[in-house]
């Protein structure tokens, strides 16, 4: 009697999970195992009458590794992934400091922080495109003292390097309301006792900050850093919208794309180069390199939160 | 308990299957097109069709550069589902898809037509309009400026007129001589549109000669120099801001608010004058790309729509396309509410837009150059070209340079 009972109990389990595990099977296992199969031919997804699909190898990664810019925006993609990770977790700590402090209307301030994370990445690109390429340069035309702004030699996204800046500018505008909300719940969890006590021992509020709210929320940090990891170093549809992989620069001779991340060289690769497969071998690249640096940073992570 | 969960399963297994079958009642015909523009126009014009021929007309239209349709398409051919009807802008895009374009030939259209696409003598692609681009010129500018168009067709004589407007600036209250762009996202006006100069300015219409020395990584410095000397100029006298930073909007916004004399567009931008309620002359002149004289703008049909050879409709799909030629309603949609220059002589309509004028009388004046830049491919263009432009718009390299690396590029392209 009892046996039945558990074997029905996992029945019900299985069913539950069934719907959820379908449709993990059908769009994210399957397509990940037949693109990784594709990375080793020369698929293309069209009716080229080229004798259909060949088994070319390794040549795809190969052929990757050969090319300038894709090492330049595996370069790129490292440092826009750790610039954009600081300032992301820096602004939205802050944030939630503030909002956590006793501030009047702070809820609204909650609210409207998050809401720039509401709006979808590729509008955001193009709203930021308006605001780098004509209200800053307008606004520098109307103020005497701001007049740099109005030269076209100082346009965010007439150089590579600042365009960069402008796309941390861009994602931390959109991001660091959202990380707020983790720091906020974390922030909030922390005992009011340990403050009491701490104030009543002289401690001060930085050295409150310091010695109570950020070992506290340690446990945010693993959850922050991890995601703020995967959106940045995953960043494609601000790429597009805000700079298209532009403005152009130079490496070992070759004029290539100066701000084109990875998932925009991928997407790139397969479909302006017309190389869908060499496109799939990049993004089993991907997956590899950004599967192993996030498993570092979660250990790291986990290794200070258990230290406490 | 355990009915319970066998009826849960039971809907959950026929919602799936239903969601998988998809609803397959009635005949629909799918056309994928290119040209965003002028969705609206050819969803009400489809939409009238299909009633008249007992079948629901789907349209999606999805623009851009290369990148632009070319991902939904095998995305559709990938999932089984390719359009009836598809567009495509030339050689390389043809040979993506041989396998699946239907021939042609004998459709009752071929012969209304000089810029069907054929391929070894067989035609696989029907005309979407005639297109044409040069330098379109603000000719009440050049009046006020007392620069005589007519006379703009070499490179001296564009050299002569941007440094004469540039230095009146003021009175004329513009900004810039030029409105160009070459940003990355503005690939298609330099390394397409503006590569084309090079490929086919001052040549026989439809000759190759220079297009194929060029894919054979065989480089005329001497033509390459020219054309450069005229990027140049063109860099030179553009706005820093749109060249470096502009989109569409910004590069077409200003010819058509009268701060720029001349754009480097095509006569696409009719409707977004109309829109913007221009009110000066315009026209196009020929581009100033060699010494030598070359009196003629390039014009061409910017895409074709091919049939899937697959189609379960292929008499509609003919039908569809024939009736665009046929019919007064598809003449109407195609010359006055699509603004599109038709490919076709026995269509007797013209179209209202200056520019669109402007190409058909070169046109009819028989002074047109071809578009080439459709034998290079859409990564040769896009990934290599467009930066090199980037670079020489930013002043990052020389002019000598520029041919350097342009140089190079067509060596490197060769030997692929």
């Amino acid at each position: 009697m009892k046996g039945s009972m558990q074997k029905e109990s996992q029945l019900v389990f299985w069913l539950f999970l069934l719907p959820a595990l379908f449709a993990f099977i059908m769009v994210m296992v399957i397509p990940f195992f037949m693109g990784a199969f594709y990375a080793f031919t020369n698929w293309s997804s069209s009716a080229k009458l080229d004798g259909g699909l060949k088994f070319i190898g390794l040549k795809n990664f190969i052929d990757s590794f050969k090319d300038p810019a894709f090492i330049y925006s595996f370069g790129l993609t490292g440092v826009y992934t750790l610039l954009s990770m600081v300032t992301v977790n820096l602004i939205a700590f802050a944030l939630a400091l503030l909002v956590t402090s006793k501030l009047k209307l702070k809820n609204i301030y909650r609210a409207g922080f998050f809401i720039p994370n509401l709006i979808g990445g590729l509008i955001l690109g193009y709203i930021w495109q308006f605001i780098f390429n004509n209200a800053i340069p307008a606004l520098g035309k109307v103020i005497p003292f701001l007049s740099a702004l109005a030269d076209p030699q100082n346009l965010m996204l007439s150089k590579n390097t600042t365009a960069i800046i402008a796309m941390v500018i861009v994602s931390t505008w959109q991001y660091a309301g959202y990380i707020m909300m983790i720091y906020i719940a974390a922030i909030e969890n922390v005992p009011e006792e340990l403050h009491e006590a701490a104030k009543i021992d002289g401690a001060n509020s930085w050295m409150r900050l310091r010695m109570i709210t950020l070992p506290m929320v340690a446990q945010a940090f693993t959850v922050t850093m991890f995601l703020t990891l995967v959106f940045s170093f995953k960043q494609f549809d601000v790429n597009v919208s805000l700079t298209s992989g532009g403005p152009s620069t130079m490496l070992m001779n070759k004029p290539i794309l100066g701000t084109e991340l990875l998932a925009l060289n991928i997407y790139n690769t397969a479909f302006i180069s017309n190389n869908l497969a060499m496109g799939q071998a990049r993004a089993v690249i991907f997956f590899i390199v950004l599967a192993i640096i996030s498993l570092i940073q979660v250990y790291v992570n986990k290794k200070k939160e258990i230290e406490l | 308990m355990k009915k319970l969960v066998l009826a849960l399963m039971a809907v959950l297994a026929v919602v799936a299957l239903t969601a998988c079958g998809g609803q397959k009642s009635g005949k629909t015909l799918t056309l994928m097109q290119n040209k965003p523009e002028i969705d609206a126009q050819l969803k009400a014009y489809a939409a009238e069709w299909g009633k008249k021929n007992n079948v629901t007309v789907v349209i999606k239209s999805i623009g851009g550069t290369s990148g632009g349709m070319g991902p939904q398409l095998k995305a559709d051919y990938a999932a089984g589902d390719m359009p009836d009807i598809f567009a495509f802008d030339g050689l390389e895009a043809y040979k993506e898809w041989e396998g699946v374009i239907l021939d042609l030939s004998n459709e009752p259209w071929v012969s209304k037509t000089s810029v069907a696409f054929k391929y070894n003598g067989k035609v696989y692609g029907f005309p979407v309009a005639v297109e044409g681009w040069g330098m379109a010129y603000n000719a009440d500018l050049l009046a006020k400026a007392g620069i005589d168009p007519k006379t703009l067709n070499n490179y001296e004589a564009y050299k002569a007129a941007f440094e004469k407007l540039n230095a009146m600036k003021k009175e004329l209250g513009i900004d810039s001589v030029v409105s160009m762009a070459a940003s990355v996202e503005m690939g298609w006006v330099t390394a397409h549109h503006n590569f084309n100069s090079l490929l086919s300015n001052g040549l026989p219409y439809g000759d190759l000669s220079v297009v194929n020395d060029l894919l054979a990584g065989k480089v005329d410095e001497q033509r390459l120099s020219e054309y450069a000397d005229w990027v140049e100029l063109l860099f030179k006298y553009a706005d820093k801001t749109v060249l470096l930073t502009g989109n569409y909007d910004a590069q077409v916004g200003a010819f058509a608010a009268g701060k720029a004399v001349f754009l480097h567009q095509g006569n696409w931008v009719d409707p977004n004058m109309k829109t913007a309620n221009v009110t000066f002359k315009m026209a196009f002149a020929p581009h100033g790309s060699m010494k030598q004289v070359t009196d003629g703008i390039f014009v061409a049909a910017p895409s074709f729509y091919a049939i899937n050879k697959d189609s379960k409709n292929l008499a509609l799909a003919k039908k569809f396309l024939n009736d665009f030629v046929e019919t007064p309603e598809g003449n109407n949609y195609m010359v006055k509410e699509a603004l599109m220059i038709p490919a076709f002589s026995n269509i007797t309509l013209n179209p209202e837009g200056q520019l669109s004028k402007s190409v058909q009388e070169w046109a009819s004046a028989g002074k047109v150059y071809s578009w080439n830049q459709y034998y290079f491919t859409g990564d040769f263009r896009d990934k290599i070209l467009t930066p090199i432009y980037n670079q020489f718009a930013a002043g990052k390299i020389s002019k000598s340079q520029f041919v350097a690396l342009m140089k190079k590029a067509f060596e490197e392209n060769a030997k692929k």
